[in-house]
């Protein structure tokens, strides 16, 4: 190699660049759907084949054309905000051709999908520990499944308010009762929803037992209300259900 | 009440967390990705050090730190093609890449640093021994290396001369090239600010550090087993600087994450609370244990009295070699509490949920042990393909006339 001369690996490399560039282009060329960026950074004929995907769901307006006894009834139960297909499956075959059968969730395992007891869960839902709930036998035996209404009525708020009363429960709160603060109609066991329970409004709630000026047990801590909350509310900084856990 | 309720409790997650919460998306598999990339990264900074700062103590590492970072660079990104499920379509961000994402982003920075950095700085070293190679060797293995010549078989002094000019220049390139590899993982991470675990701006520097530091650990760690199984004795002066700048870099990585965690505290953000709960609960034997203490502490103070203290050279590579499994389990630790510590605690900052190892599955325990064996095997035909230590022969033409 004299001196002024391209080096000889430079222009080997220099190909092979040359080619693994232009093969990374022709690829793709090559690979780039057609229709990609028709409509934006996509490839537009994905909504056409999503579009001729068979149809698996018929939707609860079908199902009400031949199942009018069944509709209505789930129509005025708790149930109502759920879905026959959600139970059943995809049953749009079922509904073109009926001699194909749905499943229907007979066994334990398909209710607690939605009712076995998660805190993430809004407060009130009902919620069951499955393993506990009268095991061993299917739902259905108790529940029905278009209807389902506890065949008697809880008789405590933690059958609904699970998360709030195993907090209590381990809390510094745990000897004071529910009602002690939230007055409850008895109505609300069987309707909840439609009997609403009242929650404290005022710092006396609290004040009854912490203020300084009552007689309760010494071991109640004792703060001065007025002076101590200020113009917040109690449960603006103390959880009621958890108090130890202050900010 | 009934004793229902106590049981309640000891459900896997506590306090409140969103539905989408409760299962990790992101499991194991996404933990040994930023560890696979560290270690590449580290690696190549090692054989930086020899090449560009001139550290000649480190060349009977300098070949050895390549070869580990191509293989480790090449086992990288399959943890996270086996996590996609489809992995052919990882290629797809490649042919049609969207500026706007780091991560299509990234799949060029990744074929960069394949294709230029590391490939062609490992190339140019060897072309000369190839070129030898090719024409020593009989039989199949005399074809492979006539490919890997690439026609390049020109061994004249200015050749050569070229080869090492090259070399130096790629590896100048290569840091940089080295520092976004790792710094994108840290990024990605850093920049989801829905995330206060990880969203901050230190993170591609810590990411960094922590890789340099299990880079060189994995470095010195591989050239000692490789001495032991060739019955060649551990150059010291190599190990010794390879301890003093894996100290180094302890101590600096050791320092942001402090600093890190100090400025979590002082800012005290309203994630702070649920933060600590994690740290205290979810993550103590990760974090505390396994990443300060055991991976952290522990080295730093091992590698201080290994390298400072009067000892026999036999007891010092003992401490090396504990010293550099410790910081494995230690970085390893460090990429285990970002990956599944920030999936952890809910976005509602007022639960926590937990995750448990599977054995079985494509994410599962087994497998991620296979990703971790793979590149040590992709190492070992490397070895058996270009020895490092073909100039330990030839001492005079390695250390070139710079
Ligand atoms: C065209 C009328 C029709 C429509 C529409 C229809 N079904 Fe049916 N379905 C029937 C008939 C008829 C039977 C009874 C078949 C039998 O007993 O042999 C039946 C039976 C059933 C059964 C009982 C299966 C069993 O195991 O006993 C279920 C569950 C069911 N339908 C659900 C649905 C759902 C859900 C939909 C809506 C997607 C639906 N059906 C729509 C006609 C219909
Ligand atoms: C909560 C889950 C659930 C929902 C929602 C639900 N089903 Fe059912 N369904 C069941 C179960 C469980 C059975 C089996 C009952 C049995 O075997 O006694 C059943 C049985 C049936 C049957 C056959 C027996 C009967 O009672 O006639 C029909 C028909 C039926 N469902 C239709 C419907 C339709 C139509 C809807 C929507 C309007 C619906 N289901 C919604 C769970 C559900
Ligand atoms: C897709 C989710 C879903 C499934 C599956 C489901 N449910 Fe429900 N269930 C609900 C909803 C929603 C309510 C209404 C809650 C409310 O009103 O707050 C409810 C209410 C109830 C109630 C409470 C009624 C009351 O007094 O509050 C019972 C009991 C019940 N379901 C039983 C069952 C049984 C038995 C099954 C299985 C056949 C079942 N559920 C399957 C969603 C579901
Ligand atoms: C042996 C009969 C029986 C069986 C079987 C049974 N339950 Fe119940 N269930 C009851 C009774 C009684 C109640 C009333 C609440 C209480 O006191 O626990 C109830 C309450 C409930 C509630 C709470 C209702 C509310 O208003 O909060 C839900 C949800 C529920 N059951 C779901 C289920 C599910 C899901 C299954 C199947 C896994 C099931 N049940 C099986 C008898 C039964
Ligand atoms: C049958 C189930 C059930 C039982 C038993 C029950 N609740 Fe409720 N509770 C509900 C539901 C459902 C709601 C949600 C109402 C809503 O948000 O629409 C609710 C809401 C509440 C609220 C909040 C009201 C608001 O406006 O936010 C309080 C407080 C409450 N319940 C207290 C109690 C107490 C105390 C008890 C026991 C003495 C109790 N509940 C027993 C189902 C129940
Ligand atoms: C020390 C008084 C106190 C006790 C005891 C108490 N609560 Fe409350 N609860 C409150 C206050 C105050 C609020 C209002 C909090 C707010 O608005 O932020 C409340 C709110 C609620 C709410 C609605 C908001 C929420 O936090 O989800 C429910 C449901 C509720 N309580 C249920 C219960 C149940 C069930 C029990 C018994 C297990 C109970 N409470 C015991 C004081 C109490
Ligand atoms: C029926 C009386 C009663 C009422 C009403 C009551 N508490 Fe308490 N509170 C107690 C008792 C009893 C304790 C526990 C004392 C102990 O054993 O340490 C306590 C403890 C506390 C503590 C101290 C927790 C700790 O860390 O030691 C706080 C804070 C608190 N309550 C806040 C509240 C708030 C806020 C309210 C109003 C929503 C309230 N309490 C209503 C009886 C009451
Ligand atoms: C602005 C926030 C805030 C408000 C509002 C507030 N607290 Fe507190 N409370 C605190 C803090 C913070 C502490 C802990 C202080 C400490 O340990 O010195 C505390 C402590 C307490 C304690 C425990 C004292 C002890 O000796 O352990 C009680 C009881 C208490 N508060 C009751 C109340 C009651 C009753 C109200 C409503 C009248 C209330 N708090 C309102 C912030 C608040």
């Amino acid at each position: 190699m004299s001196k002024g001369k391209v080096p000889h690996q430079l222009m080997v490399l220099s190909v092979i660049a040359v080619a693994v560039i232009a093969g990374f282009f022709v690829m793709r060329a090559y690979l780039t759907p057609k229709s990609f960026g028709k409509y934006g950074h996509y490839r537009a004929d994905a909504i056409d084949d999503v579009r001729n995907l068979p149809v698996s769901y018929a939707g609860v307006n079908v199902c009400a054309s031949c199942h009018e006894e069944v509709f209505q009834k789930k129509a005025k139960g708790f149930h109502r905000g759920v879905t026959c297909e959600v139970c059943h499956g995809p049953a749009a075959a079922h509904a073109e051709d009926n001699s194909i059968k749905p499943e229907a969730p007979r066994q334990r395992g398909g209710c607690p999908l939605c009712h076995n007891y998660n805190p993430a869960r809004p407060t009130g839902f009902p919620q069951i520990i499955t393993a506990e709930h009268n095991p061993g036998k299917p739902c259905m035996t108790c529940h029905n499944p278009h209807d389902p209404v506890p065949p008697t009525t809880p008789e405590d708020c933690g059958v609904c308010h699970r998360s709030i009363a195993a907090q209590k429960l381990v809390s510094k709160h745990s000897s004071v009762e529910c009602t002690t603060c939230h007055q409850v109609p008895k109505q609300h066991f069987v309707n909840p929803r439609l009997n609403r329970v009242g929650k404290p409004t005022n710092n006396e709630a609290c004040g009854n037992c912490h203020g300084s000026d009552v007689k309760t047990q010494p071991q109640v801590p004792k703060v001065e209300t007025a002076k101590h909350a200020g113009r917040y509310l109690c449960w603006e900084c103390h959880y009621p259900h958890s108090p130890e856990n202050t900010p | 009440m009934e004793p229902t309720l106590v049981l309640a409790l000891l459900e896997p997650f506590n306090g409140y967390i969103y539905p989408n919460e409760y299962f990790l998306q992101w499991e194991l598999l996404i933990v040994l990705y930023p560890y696979l990339t560290g270690l590449v990264a580290g690696a190549f900074i090692l054989a930086s050090l020899e090449r560009v700062f001139h550290v000649k103590a480190l060349l009977p590492v300098y070949r050895l730190a390549l070869l580990s970072a191509l293989a480790f660079l090449i086992a990288a990104p399959l943890p996270l093609m086996a996590h996609l499920g489809h992995p052919e379509r990882a290629l797809e961000m490649l042919v049609t890449p969207h500026t706007a994402s780091a991560m299509a982003m990234f799949g060029f920075v990744y074929a960069w640093y394949l294709l230029v950095v590391l490939l062609l700085e490992i190339w140019f070293d060897y072309r000369a021994d190839i070129v030898n190679l090719s024409n020593s060797k009989t039989g199949l293995m005399k074809y492979v290396y006539k490919i890997l010549t690439l026609g390049a078989t020109d061994l004249s002094p200015e050749a050569l001369q070229f080869d090492e000019k090259a070399g130096r220049l790629i590896t100048i390139i290569g840091i940089p090239s080295a520092f976004m590899l790792h710094g994108y993982v840290g990024f990605i991470f850093g920049s989801i600010k829905a995330n206060p675990w990880w969203s901050s701006v230190l993170m591609p520097i810590v990411f960094l550090f922590s890789a340099i530091v299990s880079g060189m650990a994995a470095v010195l760690l591989i050239y000692m087993v490789a001495s032991w199984a060739r019955w060649k004795p551990i150059d010291m002066a190599c190990v010794n600087k390879l301890a003093e700048f894996l100290l180094y870099a302890m101590l600096v990585d050791f320092t942001l994450e402090i600093l890190d965690f100090i400025h979590r505290l002082y800012e005290s953000e309203e994630s702070i609370h649920i933060l600590s709960q994690l740290i205290s609960d979810r993550l103590f034997i990760s974090l505390i244990i396994s990443q300060v203490l055991i991976g952290g502490l522990l080295p730093l103070f091992g590698i201080l009295v290994g390298r400072y203290g009067k000892f026999p050279d036999e007891m010092r590579k003992m401490f090396y070699f504990l010293v550099g499994i410790l910081i494995q389990v230690g970085i390893f630790s460090m990429r285990w509490n970002v990956v599944i510590g920030g999936q952890m605690f809910s976005k509602s900052l007022r639960g926590l949920t937990t995750y448990k190892v599977h054995l079985m599955g494509i994410e599962g325990l087994l497998v991620s042990i296979g990703f971790l064996i793979l590149p040590l095997a992709v190492l070992f035909v490397l070895l058996r393909l270009l020895p490092p230590w073909l100039n330990e022969k030839s001492e005079e033409k390695a250390i070139p006339v710079a």
